[in-house]
């Protein structure tokens, strides 16, 4: 079976891990194989923190390089950092500013690879929203308004809704809803 | 059935768990770190019994489970590679005695070397050691493996190694799992000296025999599918196959499944030594040319007899360093079978301009940091700033990191602060010259290898300011309990250990206890430390420079104090350069220093460091 595979990067700190979680378990409920594999030790003190997470059956963790469909960057230069995953027409989600992205030395690549490139100011809007460190869930959210891949906005969602810690509940979910839109206005 | 996303070491312990392991040991380091805590989750959900110990280094460990094993209880021992160095010593000798109820070693590779000092290759260790070895090829296989390991290690009574590599451990996935329950077994440990405490003249008895277990064990190994199988299809040959074991064994199977190159066989070593000669044997018989694929170092290359046949290090094929990631494999692969005159899998580059096009974007190096608010970086700060000229041996931990600070010149291996210090001092004043040395190492280190240098350094007489950074956890391998707050791995209450107590009794008369966020204070303890040093009667000064972590204590930080960079600033970049904090940034268009609010821990150390004065309370 062909896998889904999606890269997830940015830096120690930002929550790379908990926003694999949250693919992770959507997938799970849908009952899916997955298969990732995390960064953990000295890189998460502010380090360059990747995660790869393969959807469906997959022997081997790591994706390959033009391997990935999907790649989610908390960071620009990190995006950047981790272009070489994506395959042939995959799709790059990155929190960066939308008028500037993507850097234009990295433009004509991404064109040669078929690769649209989608920009949000996640941090900005998680930070308007007073939930700075919840900058993952906009990724999450902006990047499931494109209705791409077996997860759909709903579900990952839910999902969001269940894993929140009591507290951060709504505001999660008003986060991922605000984000949802800005991707949805930008899909259209 | 239950099914969650584990992370491998998780994996690993319910499988540690599903064996009936009674006894449980460990020291912490990446990337083995995870699996301990998981065993205590799975044990105390499943209401098990299971006795579970954070040890103080990795040999102590070794021989708490191996006391277990030979009372006839199910034992296991984990840590990082580098640990198994530490426990060698035991881990040999166990081989020769061998073992009652199942003995199993996990030591977990780093290949990369992604948090750790060596890219050493434990099934190495297996071969020096004589112990059997098992490399897990995914995070399911790695459970399975753990009830083999403890099967064979009974039924042959030696010691089992099973070596997860880095992309096991910290892969994730699915598991399916049922009902764990007790296994009973009481302790009963049978007096018989001459195998317990056997002689020389023993111990070569116990050699021999081992050796005979050896031709056993790889007889077993020769049909231990699926760990040890190949894909030939009878009585065919074949122009080009491939011998691979470990992670890169299914990275193999997941790129020609991917290709469709059903035409290249594989034969999967996932119990590699000792090596299953008859199988190996059917497999080179059937192919004219092998590549073999393992990680981090060559065991298969050496014992594949035909070395006409093979590709790999030796031949230049496999590089001899770094982790051997997917790309790296498939592009391995094409120039092995284009070498051989057959189709490679795939004609592009393995995204080898993609990767140089990143390289030439000069992406900011992200150079791992002491967190916001990090008592370390206080510590260092004051130590540099009383003694900048010293020497700074230094060690293993997050305050590794204080080489940003520059204030860590040497980093060995556990212990080495100490008996490096020491050391620098020997070579010194061996030419009559009294170098100033001010070695550093955490609390937990301490603990794991740094009595035995300090007690060796005061015996010796050698004279250096000792800083004991007791932040009262393990941090960077995820915050673990530390001994001198008492608290073990399952969250009940051991005996807390005092650093004061054991630094005394390693000989120290000098002996100063400070608060690091006090650092002015600090600047001048370590000045006056240095003045007891150099005193004809002084000796060794030792400060404990003692403040819980910020991301281990809510409370860490009793204060909170918000602070801000005033037009004093003329923006010569102390701050965010040398103080090196990742909550100091410039203000690119104000041409100044800045505070980051959100990365901002407020401890307040940051209002004395500046030269200018500029940082203010708001």
């Amino acid at each position: 079976m062909k896998t889904t595979n999606f890269v997830l990067s940015g830096l120690g700190g930002q929550g790379i891990l908990f926003m694999t979680r949250v693919l992770a378990v959507t997938a799970l409920n849908k009952g899916f194989d997955i298969l990732g594999a995390e960064t953990h030790g000295m890189a998460q003190r502010g380090g360059s923190v990747v995660s790869h997470l393969k959807i469906g059956a997959a022997k081997s963790s790591l994706i390959r390089a033009g391997g990935a469909d999907f790649l989610l960057s908390m960071d620009e230069s990190e995006a950047y950092r981790h272009l070489p995953y994506l395959k042939k027409g995959g799709m790059l989600f990155a929190n960066a500013k939308a008028s500037a992205f993507p850097d234009e030395r990295v433009a004509e690549y991404l064109d040669r690879m078929q690769i649209v490139p989608q920009a949000m100011e996640a941090g900005k809007t998680a930070m308007e929203l007073g939930a700075p460190k919840s900058t993952n869930l906009a990724m999450i959210a902006f990047y499931s308004a494109f209705g791409v891949g077996p997860l759909t906005a709903d579900a990952l969602r839910a999902t969001v809704e269940s894993i929140s810690p009591g507290p951060f509940r709504a505001l999660n979910l008003k986060i991922f809803d605000t984000c949802h839109e800005t991707g949805r206005a930008r899909s259209l | 059935m239950k099914q969650e996303f584990l992370l491998g070491n998780g994996a690993i312990a319910l499988g540690l768990l599903e064996a009936g392991c009674q006894i449980m040991t460990s020291y912490p380091g990446t990337p083995s770190s995870e699996i301990l805590p998981e065993v205590v989750r799975f044990s105390k959900a499943a209401n098990l019994n299971t006795s579970i110990e954070w040890s103080v280094n990795e040999k102590v460990a070794f021989d708490n489970a191996f006391a277990a094993a030979i009372s006839g209880k199910r034992a296991a021992c984990c840590m990082k590679m580098v640990g198994l160095n530490v426990a060698a010593d035991s881990f040999m000798s166990a081989a020769y005695i061998g073992n009652i109820g199942g003995l199993v070693i996990i030591s977990c590779d780093d290949p990369g070397p992604h948090s750790s000092q060596t890219e050493q290759d434990s099934r190495l260790m297996a071969r020096l050691g004589k112990v059997p070895v098992l490399d897990p090829s995914s995070p399911e296989e790695a459970r399975e493996m753990i009830r083999i390991a403890f099967d064979l290690s009974e039924e042959f009574q030696v010691p089992v190694l099973v070596r997860p590599a880095i992309r096991i451990c910290h892969a994730r996935q699915n598991i399916q799992y049922g009902t764990l329950s007790s296994n009973l077994t009481k302790a009963d440990f049978k007096r018989e000296p001459t195998r317990w405490a056997s002689t020389p003249k023993f111990r070569f008895l116990q050699h021999k025999a081992l050796n005979e277990k050896h031709l056993r064990i790889a007889e077993k190994f020769n049909t231990l599918a699926p760990f040890n199988q190949h894909t030939l299809i009878g009585g065919k040959t074949y122009p080009f196959g491939v011998v691979a074991g470990g992670v890169p064994a299914y990275v193999v199977r997941d790129l020609l499944e991917e290709y469709g190159r059903e035409d290249i066989p594989v034969l999967k070593l996932g119990a590699p030594y000792p090596f299953p000669e008859r199988l190996a044997d059917a497999f080179m018989d059937a192919c004219d040319r092998v590549l073999v694929i393992e990680e981090t170092d060559t065991l298969i290359e050496y014992l594949l007899r035909d070395k006409r046949k093979t590709l790999g290090r030796l031949s230049g094929h496999v590089p001899m360093e770094g982790e051997l990631v997917p790309e790296k494999i498939e592009r391995l692969l094409n120039k092995a079978l284009i070498d051989c005159g057959q189709a490679p899998l795939s004609d592009g580059d393995c995204g080898a301009a993609a990767f140089e096009l990143t390289a030439s974007l000069k992406l900011p190096i992200r150079k791992p940091t002491l967190c916001p608010g990090c008592p370390h970086r206080a510590s260092f700060y004051a130590i540099r700033k009383a003694m900048p000229k010293a020497i700074f041996p230094s060690d293993i931990g997050c305050y590794t990191l204080g080489s940003n600070l520059g204030v860590v010149d040497t980093v060995l291996d556990m212990g080495a602060g100490i008996t490096l210090a020491s050391g620098f001092w020997n070579a010194y004043i061996q030419d009559g010259v009294k170098k100033p040395i001010v070695a550093t190492m955490g609390d937990s280190t301490f603990f794991h290898s740094g009595t035995t240098a300090l007690i060796n350094a005061v015996y010796n007489d050698a004279r250096f300011v000792l800083v004991i950074l007791d932040n009262h956890i393990t941090a960077m391998t995820g915050m673990q309990p530390s001994i001198t707050q008492g608290d073990r791995v399952d969250g009940r209450k051991g005996n807390a250990i005092s650093l004061e107590t054991i630094v005394k009794g390693c000989g120290v008369e000098y002996l100063k206890v400070v608060d690091p966020y006090d650092t002015q204070d600090m600047i001048q303890m370590v000045k006056d430390a240095y003045a007891h040093v150099t005193d004809p009667d002084g000796g060794i000064a030792v400060i404990i420079s003692r403040h819980p972590c910020v991301i281990g204590f809510k409370d860490a930080i009793p204060e909170k104090i918000e602070v801000r960079v005033s037009d004093e600033c003329d923006d010569c970049g102390f701050c965010h350069q040398r103080f090196e904090c990742p909550a100091m940034i410039r203000d690119e268009e104000k041409e100044k220093g800045a505070v980051n609010p959100v990365l901002c821990a407020q401890c307040g150390v940051c209002l004395t460091i500046c030269p200018m004065d500029a940082i203010e309370r708001v």
